[in-house]
């Protein structure tokens, strides 16, 4: 009588291994690879890895406290010969940054005078937070970092991060304790940026080099080596102006971005809670119009109640 | 033939088995680029696995070996089931079969860790570049496979020392 075969097999000195639940399982490996894209992830794909990441954050930064005591070990040594001409030029750059300093007060209490005479009320200026990396892995398909603080620090999708020289990447998976950072190098980000000499505009597209390329330049893009790179602002994602590095041209005459969030590893940082500009909205009716013109009641509450949400200023329309 | 008794005290051995993967997997996603010069990172979980499924494949289920590629995959970043996929069709297809198949030599070792090796990252590359739509970066990639293959002899070294010093033959035995 032939033996009844099975999907478990016992023959290897007692070592189970199911074939059905092998396959089970490419299937289902095929399954997060199809369905867990970058581009198209769910959200609640996303919210999965967001409550891993939570979960993980605090091992990580427990196994991240020896590797950041032995930061910095290398220039160290290697750096020791250049510490007297590094004393002297940190010394001329003190001096000028307190011209600067001095500029920027001057400058405050100039758009102080301003805000008051035009009555204007700005939003308060909104506190950066400050986060560790807790992980940072190097590999090929994502260029990342992992800091460990979310949502409940009120750290949100999209927020730009910068470190004490530029910026670093967004951020684009937060939980609550812990956020991911999506690299200005990786495949996936694109940052509409513009030399800061000539306001040309670019796309800055990371490609897991070093160096980011400047893409959508123009045919006479007013560009020149070493300009100052700078966010544009122009998608209302990130906010205009952030220090993103200097301008390099490839030896195929492109053009690369030689980060300066590159000068230091990317350690502390901080997340800028920077609200989105969102586009205006359409037009509201004629006769939505006409039927808060003709509602009834004298007192301005009625009133305001009667103006359609529609026609409320966007938030991003205050900054 | 061994004992059964010998076989009843597998305690010791989990625990190093579940503190080795732990570790492998907290190693590979530590900030270790705060280290000026340090941006090689070996594929910790992979040597981890081969070895525990070698040595104790009773303790290295594809179950196992599926979770701990999630795992990775989820701690760094990676598109979900890429690592997972890699690890379950590489450690099933060049595993040492059978409770004690793992030779006692380390040059066959090394030979059956390098097709491991080359087939796991093989996968990973075609399942990640799948899963960005767009090809991975292949440096970061050959160079994690090269920093594996230099690092596997001296852990695989101290294992089977480990294990021939042992006296059933099993670490933690």
């Amino acid at each position: 009588m032939a033996s009844r075969r099975s999907g478990r097999h016992e023959g290897e000195g007692g070592v189970r291994f199911s074939r059905t639940l092998f396959i089970a399982l490419l299937v289902l490996s095929g399954a997060l690879i199809a369905f867990d894209r970058p581009e198209t992830r769910s959200s609640g794909f996303a919210s999965f890895r967001a409550g891993f990441t939570d979960i993980a954050a605090p091992v990580l930064e427990l196994a991240a406290q020896p590797v950041r005591g032995l930061k910095g070990i290398g220039p160290y040594f290697r750096r020791q010969g250049a510490l007297a001409d590094e004393n002297a030029e940190l010394r001329q750059q003190l001096v000028e940054a307190r011209y600067w300093e001095d500029l920027a007060y001057r400058q405050r209490d100039r758009i102080e005078v301003y805000e008051a005479a035009l009555d204007i009320n700005t939003p308060a200026t909104q506190e950066r937070i400050g986060a560790w990396t807790v992980a940072d892995p190097e590999g090929p398909f994502v260029r990342a970092r992992l800091i460990g603080r979310g949502r409940d620090a009120g750290i949100d999708d999209g927020y730009p991060v910068i470190n004490l020289y530029g910026l670093v990447g967004r951020v684009f998976e937060s939980g609550r304790r812990s956020a991911r950072i999506l690299l200005l190098t990786d495949l996936n980000s694109r940052i509409p940026v513009m030399a800061d000499r000539s306001n040309a505009r670019a796309i800055l597209i990371g490609d897991n080099t070093a160096y980011p390329r400047l893409d959508y330049v123009g045919r006479d893009a007013d560009i020149q080596p070493g300009d100052r790179i700078v966010s544009s602002g122009d998608d209302g994602i990130l906010p205009r102006g952030l220090p993103v590095g200097e301008a390099v041209e490839a030896r195929d005459g492109s053009w690369r971005v030689r980060l300066y969030s590159d000068q230091a590893p990317v350690d502390f940082v901080w997340v800028w809670p920077y609200q989105r500009i969102e586009p205006p909205v359409d037009e509201p009716e004629a006769a939505e119009v006409e039927a808060a013109l003709d509602a009834p009641g004298p007192d301005a509450e009625g009133s305001a109640a009667a103006i359609p949400d529609s026609e409320a200023l966007p938030e991003g329309d205050e900054q | 033939m061994r004992k059964s008794s010998e076989r009843q005290t597998p305690y010791w051995a989990a625990a190093a088995c579940a503190l080795s993967v732990f570790l492998a997997l907290v190693v590979q996603a530590a900030p270790t680029q705060l280290v000026d010069g340090v941006n090689i990172m070996p594929t910790w979980p992979l040597i981890a696995i081969f070895l525990w499924a070698g040595l104790r494949p009773y303790f290295m289920p594809p179950i196992l070996v599926f979770s701990i590629g999630l795992f990775q995959d989820l701690l760094t970043g990676a598109p979900m089931g890429v690592w997972a996929l890699a690890y379950l069709v590489s450690i099933s297809a060049l595993r040492f079969r059978g409770e004690d198949g793992m030779p006692r030599d380390l040059p066959p070792i090394l030979a059956r860790f390098a097709g491991t090796l080359v087939l796991a990252h093989a996968i990973a590359y075609a399942a990640g570049s799948l899963a960005l739509g767009q090809l991975a970066d292949l440096r970061p990639l050959m160079i994690e496979a090269t920093a594996t293959m230099l690092m596997f002899p001296l852990i695989a070294h101290f294992a089977l020392r480990r294990r021939r010093s042992s006296r059933t033959g099993f670490i933690g035995g």
